[in-house]
């Protein structure tokens, strides 16, 4: 469960000075001293424990109210709080003002993992990313170049569950120069283990798919101010039934495409199935991103680093000229052995 | 000779200006197909989402193609019409790979 922000354990015991996460030594860092204080705990290992989601449960989970100074932005609305100092009065996630607030109510994280990307490798990779996208627009590197990233830990769900499925679909069959149309039916079981959803809507599923590949649950650590310190850190504001909604959405196109490789036949259609949910096991995290802010053409955009791992993704404009030009190539590729294999008379 | 080939050759680069313009979309989900490949975990909704709808980048190829084969038939016969009618069986093979491509899509 979370601690309480203790103002003593961000102090140094050396000097009394402010201490910061520091990524690079993964421990507190006094900004004074430099005096290092490791955050390991026997405990450690206990935050990589999950909880059983029990749907008939009578009491909900209780809000709590987080007494901390809360940044709410003005332009998309997000609200994220900093512990030990504000090292911004902009939105780490879109770049906006944000107001000052006093309170927020949301949910307890019950872990997190820490920071292990250092500020300036997490700038390098995300305008490496930008620079190295096809098409796109001449100018943008410069844009990237002068932008700067931004910490922050974003909630996130884990959930773990097991399905088992009854489908019924239409596949076709090809006999005779005719297409003809089968049914089909079956039942397989798909287990769904540390599968992360997103309990932010400023994180998408295409940017989580591109920063995060694999998750190790070894790497969390109980939720404490001293990981926090330095970094914005956005609340969970879900609840768990709004949490395995939006995984509804992913599950459901992760069991559509399994129906059709476990049917596996040509032209797959028409898929409708049952699942029998059970075993749900949740864990309520933060992970720690960077994010890069970068506007062009009027529209604001952001890459996002992974804090664990620096892989880097986000979004991109191109360039309508390049693709014209890598349009045209192709398209007089085709042309030209269309021309080719035509005035040679082939079939 | 030269007055034969102006049409042919005028509709090839008609062709060419036509087929740019309808590839831009094609070429752009060409892109990220590719980042979607090398950069997005593999099997992931991400990937499903930004691996769907491929089939385009296939059709437009395919279609630029089989009308540049009837032109060049057309510069090299002559006879447009014959050209035409030759293209029907080519047109038919193009079908069907289109047929298993949709399916796989």
């Amino acid at each position: 469960m979370a601690a309480p922000v203790l103002q003593s354990e961000l102090q140094c015991a050396r000097c009394a000075g402010q201490c910061l996460y520091d990524p690079a030594t993964q421990a507190l860092a006094c900004s004074s001293c430099g005096n290092v204080t490791r955050l390991e705990t026997p405990d450690d290992a206990q935050a990589a424990q999950e909880f059983l989601y029990d749907p008939l449960a009578p009491v909900p989970e209780a809000e709590v109210a987080f007494e901390t100074l809360v940044h709410r932005c003005e332009t998309c609305g997000g609200t994220v709080t900093f512990v030990a100092q504000s090292l911004s009065t902009l939105c780490p996630y879109c770049d906006g003002p944000v107001v000052i607030d006093t309170r927020d109510n949301g949910y307890e994280p019950m872990a997190l993992i820490p920071f292990r990307v250092p500020e300036r490798d997490a700038q390098a990779r995300a305008q490496d990313w930008v620079k190295n996208r096809i098409a796109a627009p001449g100018d943008l590197a410069g844009i990237v170049s002068k932008a700067r990233v931004a910490g922050l830990y974003v909630p996130f769900w884990t959930f773990d569950s097991t399905e088992v499925i009854q489908y019924w679909a239409s596949y076709k069959v090809r006999r005779n120069k005719r297409t003809y149309t089968r049914n089909t039916s079956g039942h397989l079981s798909m287990h769904f283990d540390d599968m992360l959803i997103p309990a932010s809507h400023h994180v998408t599923p295409l940017i989580r798919d591109g920063i995060l590949h694999d998750f190790y649950p070894e790497r969390l650590r109980p939720y404490r101010a001293g990981y926090v310190a330095g970094f914005a850190a956005e609340q969970h504001h879900q609840t768990i039934a709004q949490g395995l909604d939006i995984k509804g959405n992913e599950k459901a196109l992760l069991i559509r495409n399994r129906i059709k490789r476990h049917i596996n036949k040509r032209g797959v259609h028409n898929i409708r199935y049952q699942t029998d949910t059970s075993g749900i096991h949740y864990r309520r995290i933060l992970l720690p991103v960077w994010i890069l802010h970068y506007s062009h053409g009027g529209k604001a955009r952001k890459v996002v680093v992974c804090g664990i791992q620096g892989r880097a993704y986000g979004e991109r404009p191109f360039s309508s000229w390049k693709l014209a030009g890598y349009a045209a190539a192709l398209t007089s590729i085709a042309v030209g052995l269309g021309l080719a294999w035509g005035a040679a008379g082939l079939l | 000779m030269f007055l034969t080939l102006a049409a042919p050759a005028l509709s090839a680069l008609a062709l060419i200006a036509f087929g740019t313009l309808a590839g831009i979309p094609a070429v752009r989900k060409l892109i990220a197909v590719y980042e979607a490949k090398h950069e997005l975990r593999q099997g992931s909704t991400g990937w499903l989402r930004s691996i769907g709808g491929w089939s385009i980048i296939a059709f437009w190829l395919m279609t630029t193609w089989f009308v540049a084969t009837i032109i060049g038939d057309w510069g090299a016969t002559g006879d447009l019409e014959g050209a035409i009618n030759r293209s029907w069986l080519r047109l038919r093979v193009l079908l069907e790979i289109a047929m298993a491509i949709m399916d796989s899509d």
